[in-house]
């Protein structure tokens, strides 16, 4: 396991923590390498073949789910400047990841004399930015939350596909 | 005997919670803007490249019977043929079990617990999720996924429960698909589209 797979498992516990501890809203994180220059990068092309797993039957090779969030992305990286490589080699390799599964609630003790816990549906999408020359990771922006209910509506799947990939991509660095 | 009455009555609330309505979820998702009328004939899929499903389902007889009896029933009301050699559009389904949790709320209210003894804990039980995929023959896009999940612990050890199951599965998802039934049913090959 390399080092920034093992760092963005460590994030996505603290996130999970976080989520547990009862924020429901969407937690998003990103990370950039100490050394990366994103004034350099122009150019991306997607690296991840297919339709990778997500974890749930609703949504594994899903062309609609996953269409909707490659389009999503393409549009937050043209409109921070970047541009999808054709035939020339990209500066930079893009990876997406989707993880659902069910999480388990404890709300705090203190609220309440009944307290039932909760599951739901809970969603990490990942994106990561990789040289396409080095190899290094230069950025990582994730996002987890709750998808209860989601999944089952196209459109709310829709806005929330759009929604998350604003706000991870908007942790961007700005270009000059 | 004051825990043997308790278990007695968790048991009857559990049941009483999870057996009388429907927990059966269906969804769909559609290819917007498809015009689902230029659409007259359908062909099973081959089996496809996808993450192997659950061999207690996908390997077992009773079940493709089932499910391919049922979704061939909803497709001829809806004026679709069988036509293998050259279909408008393919079909296939795909079926995973897993395990879900969901939580036990048995209600201090009801009677069967005091506040503060109630279990509130997770019950683990394997969930069932049929999934259906119709795609355009000739672009090979999916343009019509439908779903069904539902606890199949009884299910799969009693074939007539799972024959309902899937009945009731096809039926409610395919109330979902864009391309409504014909007023009169499909009788045989002669039949109008």
């Amino acid at each position: 396991m390399t080092w920034w797979t093992r760092l963005a498992y460590a994030g996505a516990t603290a996130m999970t923590a976080m989520a547990l501890a009862g924020c429901a809203t969407l937690q998003v994180n990103a990370f950039l390498a100490r050394n990366a220059d994103f004034n350099q990068y122009r150019t991306y092309a997607w690296d991840t073949p297919g339709m990778p797993a997500t974890g749930d039957p609703r949504l594994d090779n899903n062309e609609f789910f996953h269409e909707r969030l490659r389009a999503a992305v393409d549009r937050a990286l043209a409109a921070r400047g970047f541009e999808e490589a054709t035939d020339r080699t990209p500066d930079l390799l893009l990876h997406y990841h989707v993880s659902i599964g069910q999480t388990i609630e404890d709300p705090p003790p203190a609220s309440c004399t009944d307290c039932l816990r909760d599951v739901y549906d809970a969603g990490t999408l990942l994106l990561d930015l990789v040289n396409q020359q080095s190899g290094q990771l230069v950025w990582r922006g994730w996002a987890e939350g709750n998808l209860s209910g989601v999944i089952d509506n196209q459109t709310w799947m829709e806005r929330k596909v759009d929604e998350t990939v604003a706000r991870i991509l908007g942790r961007l660095p700005g270009k000059l | 005997m004051r825990r043997r009455i308790g278990t007695a009555a968790s048991a009857i609330a559990a049941f009483m919670i999870g057996g009388c309505a429907s927990s059966m979820n269906v969804s769909s998702y559609v290819q917007r803007g498809t015009d689902f009328t230029t659409y007259h004939s359908y062909a099973w899929g081959p089996a496809d490249s996808r993450p192997v499903g659950d061999a207690r389902l996908e390997r077992n007889p009773f079940f493709n019977d089932h499910m391919q009896g049922a979704i061939d029933r909803e497709l001829a009301l809806r004026g679709l043929q069988q036509a293998p050699e050259s279909p408008d559009l393919l079909v296939h389904y795909h079926a995973n079990i897993s395990e879900r949790m969901d939580v036990d709320r048995l209600d201090p209210r009801a009677g069967y617990c005091t506040v503060g003894d109630c279990p509130s804990g997770i019950r683990y039980y394997e969930a069932g999720t049929l999934v259906v995929d119709v795609m355009d023959a000739r672009t090979n896009r999916l343009v019509w996924r439908g779903w069904a999940q539902d606890n199949v612990e009884r299910s799969l050890s009693d074939t007539d429960r799972l024959e309902r199951q899937v009945g009731q599965a096809v039926a409610r998802m395919m109330a979902r698909f864009p391309r409504a039934r014909m007023e009169q049913q499909a009788a045989g090959p002669a039949s109008g589209r």
